[in-house]
């Protein structure tokens, strides 16, 4: 017991070690321009520290712009499910709209956010909607698969249940076809939420809106190495906890 | 007046490489409030005949009326209770029997049906356990949901797919033993059609045996009326002469099925013979 203990704490703790110890040694010898962990922390602890101070639009704290960023990453997340959740279980029970429509999202499903950010733009001419547009798009697709897989893999005998107790479509769809759904539309969720934050980053440096991915491209501009690693760091560990969340609502509705 | 109606079905489920040819020529009337049994081995095609007679499933010829009326989809005045219970897992008992009866009865306002729900489980012996879900359930319970299920609609016709096959030996007496009531106390008679691979089972609930030939062509043997009076309790059949008699009649069927696979001569008023031994109760 206690040996397991150890072992789940220290060994992630070494992994992110070695990470720390490979960055530190890159720095020392082969990049000079790549700024050492510890003059990282020295250079970014003022956005760390105060993470919610507003010092100017450019200065802001890391709390802050990952604030913005949630956001945005929350409206387009929002967007994206809510289009993609009735499609998914309109393709999961329609044989012929799968037909119809698998090939369309196969094509489209690998289309990277770089690509359908000037697409968003020409269309919607504003950086915020084409954002959000970025978004929703790039991160439906797990959603709209994992729905799709979710409805197709419905037992039989619960089919038989709605046409035995002549249950209304209205009826079908919430009684037995999402619940019975939940759990596949529900790691759908969390695949299509782990996109829509790594989208974040590109729709925001393309567009330059305020947020963390904005943020790391003006530092990247202004020669501020240092906070480039903070933002990513910071990307990293939003991204982690946004996962965590997502997997615990997961796991209780699959043990529900 | 028969109520059920079946006429030469036929019934051959094909995929692209293979076909199997699993009903033929299957005939059968069942009169209204008769609890009639198709006996038979596993794999012989009666879950398909009992679909097809529900409606569930369509068969490739031939034609069901239930009441004088053609069956195309699931007949609306029927319940059903499948080997496997088919309780969605997400509701609980009550939930699960209520969302029967609001179908069912979609007039009723919610007092009314939760307190038909409530009624059939307290019927089943599942008044303490009706808040639970099925996974919280042992199987025998579960099987009890299913059944109240069933009954809540207050059906004409009740199709038994197996309803007890799942459960160990004296799960399914005391069952058989509830539905056996439930069928006794029903305001109108209720219509039923069994299927099970259990000869006691069907000698205790059943007007009529039909025992059920060996696929591929599966087709039905001659009827052996079971004219038992009721109530009948699975001890007192053990002694009875004339339920010994029947048994042994069904079996005769069934194993001469088992060894050429065609229908023999009806022997069902021939004496039971008195070295035949039955089979261990436990078997159930």
């Amino acid at each position: 017991m206690k040996t397991h203990k150890l072992t789940r704490f220290l060994l992630p703790c070494g992994g992110l070690l070695l990470i720390g110890l490979l960055w530190w040694a890159a720095s020392a010898t082969v990049s000079k321009e790549l700024p050492s962990p510890w003059k990282t922390w020295e250079d970014s602890k003022v956005y760390v520290l105060r993470p919610f101070e507003k010092r100017g639009e450019t200065d802001q704290g890391i709390g802050l712009l990952a604030y913005y960023s949630l956001v945005r990453v929350a409206k387009g997340f929002l967007l994206g499910i809510a289009l993609a959740t009735p499609l998914g279980l309109l393709i999961g029970i329609s044989n012929p709209f799968y037909r119809m429509l698998d090939p369309a999202i196969q094509i489209l499903r690998p289309i990277s956010p770089l690509a359908w950010l000037p697409l968003g733009l020409i269309l919607f001419r504003h950086s915020e909607p084409a954002a959000l547009f970025t978004i929703a798009i790039c991160s439906m697709w797990p959603t709209v698969l994992n729905t799709m897989a979710g409805v197709r893999s419905i037992p039989h005998d619960y089919w038989n249940v709605a046409k035995v107790l002549r249950l209304s479509p209205v009826q079908t769809l919430t009684k037995v076809l999402i619940p019975a759904a939940l759990p596949n539309i529900f790691t759908g969720y969390r695949l299509s939420l782990g996109i829509a934050w790594l989208v974040i980053v590109a729709s925001e440096m393309l567009t330059g809106t305020a947020g963390i991915g904005g943020f790391l491209w003006q530092e990247y501009n202004s020669l501020v190495y240092a906070h480039i690693l903070l933002c990513m760091l910071t990307i990293g560990i939003v991204g982690f906890a946004l996962d965590r969340l997502m997997g615990a609502v997961e796991a209780r509705l699959r043990s529900a | 007046m028969s109520f059920i109606e079946l006429r030469n079905i036929r019934k051959i489920y094909r995929t692209p490489k293979t076909e199997r040819h699993v009903l033929e020529g299957v005939n059968l009337t069942v009169d209204e409030g008769e609890f009639v049994s198709i006996v038979g081995y596993t794999g012989s095609g009666k879950t398909t005949l009992l679909g097809i007679a529900s409606g569930l499933i369509p068969p490739n010829a031939g034609r069901i009326t239930i009441g004088g009326r053609t069956v195309e989809g699931f007949y609306p005045e029927a319940g059903i209770v499948f080997q496997n219970y088919s309780l969605l897992p997400w509701f609980s008992a009550l939930e699960n029997v209520c969302l029967a009866v609001g179908a069912a009865f979609p007039g009723w306002p919610a007092t009314r049906r939760l307190r038909q729900a409530t009624r059939y489980l307290e019927m089943v012996n599942l008044g303490n356990a009706m808040h639970k879900r099925p996974s919280q359930l042992s199987g025998g319970m579960r099987q009890r949901v299913a059944i109240a299920r069933a009954f809540a609609v207050e059906p004409r016709v009740l199709f038994l797919d197996e309803p007890f096959g799942a459960l160990d030996a004296l799960t399914r007496v005391n069952l058989q033993q509830e539905l056996h009531q439930l069928c006794l106390q029903a305001e109108r008679p209720v219509t039923v059609f069994m299927i099970t691979n259990n000869v006691d089972e069907a000698i205790l609930l059943s007007d009529r045996i039909v025992p059920m030939t060996r696929g591929p062509r599966a087709t039905l043997g001659p009827g052996i009326p079971v004219p038992l009076p009721r109530p009948r309790t699975a001890s007192l059949l053990l002694h009875d002469e004339r339920a010994v008699r029947i048994h042994s009649s069904v079996v005769r069927l069934l194993t001469g099925f088992a060894h050429d696979g065609n229908l023999p001569v009806h022997h069902a008023s021939s004496p039971a013979r008195a070295s035949r031994t039955r089979p261990a109760e436990a078997e159930a």
